[in-house]
């Protein structure tokens, strides 16, 4: 096995196995975990208080502890973190982040403090207006608020030095991997669907410092080999919440698709903006978020998601882009009947995808990407 | 000789062409994937083309049931092969209503008679085949009757297009307040017309406008679905077969 398929299959097995990949992480380095809620988590400061951001975006996980707290109209990534935090899954993390991107966030936070009281919940709540300047004061005072929270309940201090220093190796891994998803794009055989899919996820699970290295390992490997050819696959854009489960991405691999780039909240969404590289810390984050378009969970007044899509259709020579609807997440569907619109008036081909993870049969998600595929043979 | 099969979810069709395209026999058996459905009608279509299996070039299988059949050359989306089964019997369709069983289906066709868009319904039996069943279960009668019934229908009550089991209880409810069964029948039909047009209005429906799949045989449905569109729609003689028709024509295409 050549270094590349090694260290691929490496992060391949810490994105499918996420409980056994959160403790070796935390047992190697010695630090802390705090689970990361979607979408978006002040993870540098996390990582400045020296304990390892966790993302928690739900999972296969069935049953029906969460329906006590949950209505049935809840997405499933809120129903499956619920269910286990319930079963006492998340018991290993010091603390969790949860922020407040849609209604069922904004109305569960309680609910978990009463549900799961051994877990210590640090709320964020993101500006709606965060580009005027009382949108990024506000939140930068609430960045500061919760680094007081973090700094209680992990029991040190932060000095501004030390996040400074930690948002210096998150911009650097965003700027990795910004150059390494289009990398990816050289060696679609390598890099399936379900690859791409997976190097990116392992990231959840680890110690940035690490993946970030093995990121730039991979990337130099990369840099220096010819590029493998990708005849006759049809390129497309993923956009949405997520892509899961891995199944759905299998659909996509079997029928002749290349995943060219992707505007996924669990993938580029979190690495494609980085802040400036001047500025008091809190600046830096407030304006990083701020900067940041095309994200549903970020309020967008003039609505730059499609044109943006358009603009990576254009760059990637896509086909088609695949829109994909996690069932009952209201911003990603409010955003849709203007994507729908936009991406028609200029021709592009769209396939819209409902999902849940925790789906027991694929078969209509077969047809439809199978149909897609056949239509633009 | 080529051969069409689809398999869906409540029954199994085949159709056997020759290599003009003249169709030699086509069969439907009542019970779909998972069942003796593909096996019986690939038996009866042989016998009624008068063609041994061994005269079949090539065997093209779409349908719900197309993964696990075995036997075919290729597999090919029911999206595909309607498309292609109602190109060749209405070179001008532009928009094609597909309801089977378990699934609703819209098709856009471009110039070229291609697919240019489609919708599905998703996991849902409002406005397929099953909302029927189970609407005529309620009125103790056959689906063939409940279509019948909606024939003599004046006033049509209003019956959730929304959700089955919520039209179930609706219905009931109507049955117990003294409405009559026809009216509450055209309500029914009315009801799944609506669901399927809510769906054919996410790609645009433009005429000409063909109905295909198993649902297409209860007229009162297709009645209900021109009003609701405001346009007519085109009957087809054997609408269940249109997939498997498309499938054997693109098994012409392979040889």
């Amino acid at each position: 096995m050549d270094r590349v398929s090694e260290l691929l299959q490496e992060l391949k097995t810490i994105a499918r196995n996420p409980r056994k990949s959160i403790e070796t992480t935390l047992k190697n380095s010695g630090k802390k975990g705090v689970g990361c809620f979607p979408v978006y988590a002040p993870e540098e400061l996390i990582y400045a208080a020296d304990a390892i951001p966790i993302g928690m975006w739900g999972g296969p996980t069935k049953g029906n502890l969460s329906d006590r707290y949950l209505q049935t109209f809840c997405c499933s990534v809120m129903k499956a973190n619920t269910e286990q935090a319930l079963l006492k899954q998340y018991d290993l993390l010091s603390a969790v982040i949860m922020t407040t991107f849609c209604d069922t966030l904004k109305c569960v936070m309680e609910n978990w403090k009463a549900a799961s009281p051994q877990l210590k919940i640090i709320p964020i709540v993101y500006p709606q207006n965060r580009k005027a300047s009382s949108g990024i004061e506000f939140f930068k005072e609430e960045l500061m608020r919760v680094k007081g929270e973090l700094e209680e309940i992990l029991k040190c201090s932060v000095e501004d030095h030390r996040i400074q220093e930690s948002i210096d190796l998150y911009d650097r891994y965003r700027r990795a991997m910004g150059r390494f998803v289009k990398e990816m794009n050289n060696f679609p055989i390598t890099f399936d669907a379900v690859t791409r899919h997976l190097v990116i996820k392992a990231s959840y699970f680890m110690d940035k410092k690490d993946y970030l290295q093995k990121v730039e390992e991979l990337l130099g490997i990369l840099q220096n080999r010819s590029p493998e050819s990708s005849s006759g696959k049809k390129k497309v854009i993923l956009s949405g919440l997520m892509s899961e489960p891995e199944e759905l991405l299998h659909l996509f691999d079997e029928n002749g698709f290349q995943v060219v780039a992707d505007d996924l909240a669990h993938e580029s969404r979190q690495f494609r903006e980085s802040g400036p590289e001047e500025g008091d810390w809190q600046t830096r984050m407030a304006q990083r978020v701020a900067q940041q378009d095309g994200c549903a969970f970020l309020y967008d007044q003039e609505k730059t998601r499609g044109a943006g899509l358009l603009r990576m259709k254009e760059y990637y020579k896509a086909d088609a882009v695949v829109l994909i609807q996690m069932k009952f997440c209201d911003p990603e569907e409010f955003d849709y009947p203007i994507l729908k619109e936009e991406l028609a008036s200029e021709r592009v081909p769209l396939l819209y995808l409902e999902i849940e993870q925790q789906m027991d049969s694929l078969e209509q998600l077969r047809t439809r990407i199978q149909s897609f595929s056949e239509m633009l043979a | 000789m080529y051969l069409g099969i689809d398999i869906g979810s409540s029954s199994s069709k085949a159709v056997v062409i020759d290599c003009d395209g003249r169709i030699k026999g086509s069969s439907v058996v009542n019970v779909g994937t998972g069942s003796k459905g593909p096996k019986k009608v690939l038996e009866n279509v042989l016998n009624l083309s008068n063609v041994r299996l061994e005269e079949i070039e090539k065997t093209v299988v779409t349908g719900y049931g197309r993964m696990t059949y075995q036997g075919a050359d290729k597999q090919i989306t029911e999206i595909s092969c309607h498309a292609k089964g109602v190109i060749y019997l209405v070179a001008n369709a532009c928009t094609i209503i597909d309801v089977g069983g378990q699934d609703a289906k819209v098709i856009r066709l471009n110039q070229w008679g291609g697919v240019e868009n489609f919708v599905m319904n998703d996991k849902c039996a409002a406005g397929t085949g099953r909302f029927l069943e189970v609407m005529a279960r309620v009125l103790d009668c056959s689906v063939d009757d409940l279509s019948l019934l909606a024939k003599k229908g004046s006033y049509g009550v209003q019956i959730s297009s929304t959700c089955t089991v919520f039209a179930e209880s609706e219905m009931i409810s109507q049955l117990a307040s003294g409405k009559s069964i026809e009216d509450i029948a055209l309500g029914a039909h009315r009801s799944i017309a609506q669901r399927i047009v809510g769906l054919a209005n996410r790609i645009g429906i433009s005429k000409e406008v063909v109905m295909t799949g198993g649902v297409a045989l209860n007229q009162s449905v297709v009645d209900a679905i021109e009003i609701e569109i405001g346009l007519p729609v085109v009957r087809l003689e054997n609408p269940q077969v249109v997939g498997a028709l498309g499938a054997a024509l693109f098994a012409r295409e392979l040889a």
